[in-house]
């Protein structure tokens, strides 16, 4: 009953896939919502039930130009736009875990090692929200810390041409925030951002640069260590 | 062309000519929407409805372009009651996958309604309970300017509101829209 | 080529009752086999049925409903450049031209489609206006046959790769790199 993904619950008040569920989660005791008697409310629809659903790519695409003008118009340069639509990538990043998790029912599992979490990421998670699997996924030489997925033609940018003054934007920066989300959910914390890497098959090949935050490699270190 | 037709219509480019996607990703980033508009704007959830209505309206201007372009429609409308049958039939169904029911027509057949059974944007959404938002918040605000702004270019000026939605407890989701007037062709300023 | 050239060419008018309405709301013949561009099974597109094997486009261009020229691009040799000036002439008389013959009509209930073939001795226009005033003007090769085909498919790449991308200010001119290159790769294998 707590897992609803309903937008309006705050970063700080939704459970993440980790944190201990909260024992009683009675909302109708103390909420003054109206419901319709003859329509069954969010609660008594299967969270299954749109699994499979599909919409028109058209339709996301104009939703998230609309985001993406929108959120133009009060930043002051591409960092704070791409930091802006992370926002928005990270909010349905929580609730798209806890979707995911709570259909994995009892096979779900706790990530607790980082190669397995990033699997999950490039596997799983890409499969359910965008129906294929990341396209790479690779571990940066020079830095123990970071981490980069690939994924040849992000989604969110199949229609979009960014203009040359803006040319440092990549509007993956909306899936990088859903990839900090999932990796937030099971305590690994980390920076992600979206970089536009073309090659001559993929003009729009965006690499998502995952730099983990010391305690991660801490704690993946005392793992091996053990 | 009839309206059994236009069902075929809407269904055939609904397969064959529409790219998917995941319906939750769509229904989860429109709620993401929604949520920072109402952070944005400090819980004024008539300002939010406005500037719901206002984002509808841009993509309107431009989906109206896809709509025409994929559903291959050449030629205007004969009346406002066929106006009603494309946009539920083919606007709604190849965007959406939904078909709204067309009711409660005017007696001068310049007003009617669409009653939602299913709406994507609305699936896992429950209003803050704030004691404001289930009275004065239309979650789905988008789709009156939509709608507006995809009329609007096919010279057709429409008034689109919501009069209920069950997210606020009613028993049914209601748009209604009204003609205000068609807007008529006009000839290139530099002709004169 | 001049402007003045134009009105040499054959023009050729057709009224809303003609052929080429007689199937306008019935799914494009080439649905079915339309290429999936946006996918992530990306493949350039190759030549679909109902083209003409050797089709040479030469250009595109793109009228906003003001009759302002926002595209304009060259995809084969054939055709001398004009200057930019020149362009926008085009655009803006060929645009009064249009209005003017939609309203010639048998009679005062129907209007026309306005011109929508333009033909001289060294190449074909088709132009194609929307319901929103949008215009398509696609130069081919002369006597090509297949050009509505040709206009559908750059009507739906425009509203793919320019109406869906935020960057893009409506009415104004079209700069779009996505929009460009498949463009490109739909009209070059035509060749």
């Amino acid at each position: 009953m707590n897992r609803d993904p309903s937008p309006f619950r705050t970063a700080s008040t939704a459970s993440t896939a980790t944190s201990p569920t909260p024992k009683y989660a009675n909302l109708t005791a103390s909420t003054n919502l109206r419901y319709s008697l003859t329509r069954k409310s969010i609660y008594d629809r299967h969270l299954n039930r749109t699994k499979t659903s599909e919409l028109s790519k058209s339709a996301f695409a104009f939703l998230f130009g609309e985001m993406v003008q929108y959120a133009q118009k009060k930043v002051y340069g591409v960092q704070d736009l791409e930091k802006k639509l992370n926002l928005h990538g990270y909010a349905v990043g929580q609730r798209f875990l806890e979707l995911l998790l709570w259909r994995d029912g009892r096979t779900a599992k706790r990530e607790t090692r980082i190669l397995g979490i990033l699997q999950f990421i490039s596997h799983q998670l890409y499969r359910a929200i965008f129906q294929k699997q990341a396209d790479t996924l690779e571990k940066v030489r020079e830095n123990e810390d970071e981490y980069m997925i690939s994924d040849n033609d992000p989604v969110v940018n199949t229609y979009i041409s960014v203009p040359k003054e803006m040319s440092q934007l990549n509007c993956g920066a909306f899936i990088a925030g859903i990839i900090e989300a999932v990796l937030d959910g099971h305590c690994f914390p980390a920076k992600v951002t979206a970089h536009t890497a073309p090659n001559e098959l993929w003009p729009g090949r965006t690499v998502f640069l995952i730099k983990f935050e010391p305690e991660v490699l801490e704690r993946e270190a005392l793992r091996v260590g053990s | 062309m009839s309206s059994t037709s236009r069902a075929r219509l809407g269904e055939e480019v609904w397969k064959l000519r529409t790219d998917k996607i995941n319906a939750e990703l769509v229904t989860l980033t429109y709620g993401s929407v929604v949520a920072q508009l109402c952070k944005d704007l400090d819980g004024d959830y008539a300002e939010v409805n406005k500037q719901l209505d206002k984002m509808g309206y841009n993509i309107g201007l431009r989906l109206i372009e896809d709509f025409l372009a994929k559903s291959n429609m050449q030629q205007k409308c004969a009346n406002f009651r066929d106006t009603a049958d494309v946009l539920s039939k083919v606007g709604f169904k190849m965007f959406l996958n939904i078909t709204p029911t067309i009711a409660n027509w005017s007696s001068d057949n310049k007003q009617f309604s669409l009653l939602f059974d299913e709406n994507p944007l609305a699936d896992f959404v429950e209003l803050p309970d704030d004691g404001k938002a289930q009275s004065e918040l239309w979650y789905s605000n988008m789709l009156c300017g939509v709608i507006r702004g995809a009329l609007e270019m096919v010279q057709m000026s429409v008034d689109a509101h919501f009069v209920s939605d069950v997210l606020r407890g009613n028993d049914t989701t209601e748009m209604r829209i009204n003609l205000i007037r068609y807007i008529e062709d006009e000839m290139p300023q530099d002709d004169e | 080529m001049n402007v003045s050239g134009w009105f040499e060419a054959v023009a050729s008018c057709s009224s809303a009752t003609t052929n080429s309405r007689s199937q306008a709301l019935s799914l494009h013949p080439a649905a079915s086999h339309r290429e999936n561009l946006t996918s992530s099974s990306f493949k350039p597109p190759t030549p679909r049925p109902g083209h003409l094997p050797n089709m040479v486009v030469y250009a595109v261009l793109i009228l906003n409903k003001a009759g302002g020229l926002i595209y304009q691009r060259d995809f084969n040799p054939g055709l001398q450049k004009l200057s930019s000036n020149d362009y926008l002439i085009l655009a803006g008389t060929f645009h009064g031209v249009h209005a003017i013959t939609s309203q010639i009509s048998p009679t005062n209930e129907t209007s026309s489609s306005g011109l929508e073939v333009l033909e001289s001795e060294n190449f074909v226009m088709r132009c194609f206006q929307t319901l929103t005033g949008t215009k398509f003007l696609i130069f081919a090769e002369p006597r090509q046959q297949n050009l509505d085909v040709v206009v559908r498919r750059v009507y739906e790449l425009y509203a793919d790769y320019v109406m869906k991308n935020p960057f893009y200010q409506i009415e104004m001119p079209i700069r779009s790199e996505g929009f460009d290159r498949h463009l490109n790769s739909y009209i070059k294998p035509h060749q």
